[in-house]
């Protein structure tokens, strides 16, 4: 079992909090190692998350959602 | 918290991503392919046309330019007629203005004043559209100009399957291809969220023939005729106006040039009404070209007059509201819909 955490976008500011802007798999898909899982924003900047590992994949924050940056927003087992 | 839905394959991209996919696969399969513009290297392109190709391919392959679009496009066109397939991007459409002589005088001609001797096998792509406060530079489409002046093909995708296999097609054609993205379409997290933008795309090889309008959502009371972004206005009208027994079918050109007139007559062969939707001016452009792709062939087919949504020859404003008020949105679409229908 392997936590997707919201990646740092920002490095003055830990804490700073993000938008899971968009999924790009849904609840419980099997999704193979280094697939697009979601696309994160702190403020303009946009990251890519993908799958740090084979597996299927739980889906832990809804789109829109905003969460402080470091939140694991996805779980794969 | 967790979110229960039925699981299902996915391998979902957002527009601008499937776009990026088919230029880095042509891009690996063959060595003349290139890509031009202002921005496009560390940036990735201001609308994500080109995010990450400047990393995998390096900066003699993705080229930053000086804002000359008039040398670069000739640039391109040079590049084109020795034999490479240069991608080269004007950041706006609305930025034509600086430098058509090079597109419609030279890449566009070339092939003909040569007697067909000489190929200008490029693509050149541009971002279009409104409807997101950028003013009346920065949010024209104008695709019926270029559809307008002979020698280019002109495609226009509103999905990101359409996107990717479109753009196969456009580096693969041995003709200038205007290949022409709405920012509304790409899936970007900072523009107004559109959920029609993030689709299934094929892995792989993909092409999508330039030429073929695709129906987009079959029915049988009343044929919209549209493209780009508003394919997917006009499919949410759709799907509002179903459960009142009100059948639309929605038909994306996809490609402006060659116009897929056959699709065009054989949905209102079935419907007798019709309902063009154009993001761009209303006079003399696509939307009275649909009209006559019906009336030059029989007439009789429309059962009741045709109707143009578009913008209505005017600058396309700066405030919100005003803006909403000239872009053919739901609003109006549904509007065209319910006066066909006499309802």
């Amino acid at each position: 079992m392997t936590d997707v955490l919201f990646p740092a976008l920002s490095e003055e500011n830990p804490d700073a909090e993000g938008v899971l802007a968009t999924w790009f798999v849904t609840e419980g898909s099997a999704v193979t190692a280094d697939q697009l899982l979601a696309e994160v924003q702190v403020d303009k900047v946009s990251a890519e998350v993908l799958a740090p590992s084979a597996g299927v994949v739980h889906l832990l924050v809804e789109e829109e959602a905003a969460v402080p940056q470091g939140t694991p927003v996805a779980r794969i087992e | 918290m967790t979110i229960t839905e039925a699981p299902q394959a996915t391998r979902r991209l957002t527009t601008s991503k499937a776009m990026v996919e088919a230029i880095a696969q042509e891009m690996d399969r063959d060595p003349s392919v290139f890509y031009l513009g202002e921005d496009v290297g560390a940036y990735g392109g201001i609308f994500s046309s080109t995010t990450g190709l400047l990393e995998r391919f390096g900066p003699q392959r993705i080229i930053d330019t000086p804002i000359s679009e008039t040398a670069f496009i000739g640039l391109g066109i040079g590049a084109a007629v020795e034999g490479m397939r240069p991608i080269v991007e004007v950041m706006f459409t609305d930025f034509m203005g600086v430098c058509l002589d090079q597109i419609y005088n030279h890449m566009a001609k070339i092939h003909f004043e040569s007697g067909g001797n000489v190929k200008v096998p490029m693509v050149l792509t541009m971002a279009a559209g409104g409807g997101y406060s950028d003013g009346a530079q920065h949010s024209q489409c104008l695709w019926g100009t270029f559809a307008h002046l002979p020698g280019m093909k002109v495609v226009v995708p509103s999905t990101p399957a359409d996107a990717k296999g479109l753009m196969t097609s456009a580096i693969r054609d041995d003709n200038p291809v205007v290949y022409i993205f709405h920012k509304g379409v790409m899936g970007l997290p900072w523009m107004v969220k559109n959920p029609r933008s993030i689709d299934e795309v094929p892995d792989g090889e993909h092409t999508v023939p330039i030429g073929e309008a695709r129906v987009a959502r079959e029915g049988s009371d009343v044929t919209v005729v549209t493209l780009s972004l508003s394919v997917h206005h006009a499919l949410d009208v759709a799907e509002s106006l179903a459960p009142q027994g009100i059948d639309v079918e929605v038909v994306d050109l996809r490609s402006l040039v060659p116009l897929d007139r056959d699709a065009i007559v054989a949905s209102v062969a079935k419907t007798g009404r019709l309902v063009v939707v154009d993001e761009d001016y209303l006079s003399y452009g696509v939307s009275a070209e649909v009209v006559a792709s019906v009336t030059d062939r029989d007439p009789t087919l429309l059962r009741v007059p045709p109707q143009r949504i578009a913008v209505p020859d005017v600058p396309i404003p700066y405030a919100h509201d005003l803006e909403h008020a000239v872009l053919p949105r739901h609003d109006r679409i549904e509007r065209a819909v319910r006066t066909a229908m006499g309802r």
